[in-house]
């Protein structure tokens, strides 16, 4: 446990003394947004905003990724991952670890990017505010816990940057078109919308098991 | 015991008398990387209380026997074999590695980067052998100095206090006195000295024949994958050990 709660806060620390990765997330997911804003602007007195708010999970998605990516380059310097390889305690706490600590950042660069979002399409999350976080809440954790695995896979590539995008996305869709539903029909309703959440929850544990039993070999290649 | 078994042929277990001797037992390790022999298979057996030296040109196969040896390479071929190490996490307990690079987190300050490395090794005193590791390799005054802020030399003696953090039993050293100035890299020797009376062995890659031959109690010549045993008595002197070198590397019929 102890060994969990010290890469947690390596991590943690880590990113609060550079606030790399939350700086490129999120510019990149602003950017994002504005893209889609460019593209698909809100009709003019549309009545039904809301049921455009699916495309918030692109900024997320595409955010997620970099900042997955930026996760396991900072054990590069200096080969501490090496380190990381050497260490005796079981290599489940430090996929725990390194997971845990993506979604801080994770969450407020989505926090963010929501609020950019609902600017410029005229969205308001207020009335459904517990919902919705509950629903990127739980996409943030699924995104965390397969995106650890495969972005220390892709760490060592040096081609990580294409390679990591390619075998996550995939994987990532089901999640990513599930948290998009939930809150079209959240924004839609005002109820929260079971049948999605159910299936986030199944997805997360899915991820997180299989990502937790297979960091070992992951990090022993 | 943990045995390391890439493609392991079966080999008879060594005595327990002779396995309470020494740490680890390499037997047939051979590394390729696609159609290039890193490393020809090799037999060595490294003792409590003793300090191998790995000597030999670039590109002779040193390091990646050492990280073989470390666990971070998984050889092609041969079995390592650890008595007192009854799975892999006692097996990376056992051993710490000092490499080319520092393994330290730049964002993380000197005693920062010691207390996570104990706790990499489920230490509950983490934070007592973080201290006592700055102390012992004269790093209080750097202890809040972040590690990218580091010079070469205190970065390297950090390394060293990394990985001496959880006592291992066995110390793998890849050029470990680069970037020391006399007097730091005399207090290392120092210190490799003061724990090979205690009983903890030392495999250490070098290329300084002078501490090679102040430190090392047996020497291994790798030259183009191969190993080539030195004689004890040429560890005398780096004079002697340099032309053992020398005659080794320029025999004829020699690998």
């Amino acid at each position: 446990m102890r060994a969990l709660l010290a890469v947690l806060w390596k991590d943690l620390l880590t990113e609060w003394r550079s606030r790399e990765r939350l700086s490129a997330m999120g510019v990149f997911a602003l950017v994002v947004v504005v893209i889609l804003y460019l593209a698909a602007p809100p009709p003019p007195g549309a009545e039904t905003p809301q049921a455009r708010a699916g495309l918030l999970w692109i900024a997320y998605a595409f955010a997620a990724v970099l900042g997955l990516n930026r996760t396991f380059a900072l054990e590069l310097e200096n080969q501490a991952i090496s380190g990381l390889a050497l260490a005796s305690v079981e290599r489940g706490l430090l996929f725990l670890g390194k997971a845990l600590a993506c979604f801080p950042p994770l969450a407020l660069v989505w926090a963010g990017a929501a609020l950019a979002f609902g600017l410029a399409f005229g969205v308001d999350f207020r009335p459904v505010l517990g919902g919705f976080a509950l629903v990127a809440g739980l996409g943030a954790l699924g995104v965390c816990g397969i995106g650890t695995l495969f972005a220390a896979m892709a760490v060592r590539s040096s081609h990580r940057e294409i390679l990591l995008p390619l075998l996550l996305l995939p994987l990532l869709a089901p999640l990513l078109l599930g948290c998009a539903r939930a809150t079209d029909a959240l924004l839609e309703s005002g109820a929260l919308p079971w049948p999605e959440l159910q299936l986030l929850l199944v997805t997360d544990g899915v991820f997180w098991i299989v990502s937790y039993l297979g960091f070992g070999a992951v990090l022993d290649e | 015991m943990s045995a390391l078994r890439p493609q392991a042929a079966v080999q008879a277990e060594p005595e327990a008398a002779d396995s309470a001797r020494w740490l680890l037992r390499g037997r047939g390790l051979a590394k390729r990387f696609g159609a290039l022999t890193a490393l020809h298979p090799l037999n060595l057996e490294v003792s409590r209380g003793e300090t191998l030296a790995l000597l030999g040109p670039n590109g002779a196969g040193k390091s990646v026997l050492l990280h073989i040896l470390a666990g971070l390479l998984r050889a092609s071929a041969g079995e390592l074999l650890r008595p007192g190490a009854p799975d892999r996490a006692a097996a990376r307990r056992s051993v710490g590695l000092v490499g080319h690079a520092s393994f330290l987190y730049p964002a993380l300050s000197v005693q920062e980067n010691l207390r996570l490395a104990a706790h990499l090794h489920g230490l509950p005193d983490a934070s007592a052998r973080a201290r006592r590791e700055l102390a012992a390799a004269g790093l209080w005054e750097a202890a809040e100095l972040r590690a990218g802020a580091l010079s070469r030399g205190l970065a390297q003696r950090a390394a060293v206090a990394r990985a001496l953090v959880h006592e291992p039993a066995l110390l793998l050293l890849d050029e470990p006195f680069t970037g020391l100035d006399t007097r730091a890299a005399d207090a290392l020797a120092r210190r490799l000295a003061a724990r090979r009376a205690a009983g903890s062995a030392a495999v250490i890659v070098t290329h300084n024949l002078a501490r090679a031959s102040g430190l090392a109690d047996r020497a291994l010549l790798l030259r183009r994958g191969r190993g080539i045993w030195l004689p004890a008595a040429d560890l005398a002197s780096p004079q002697l050990l340099a032309a053992a070198c020398d005659r080794a590397l320029n025999e004829r019929g020699a690998p």
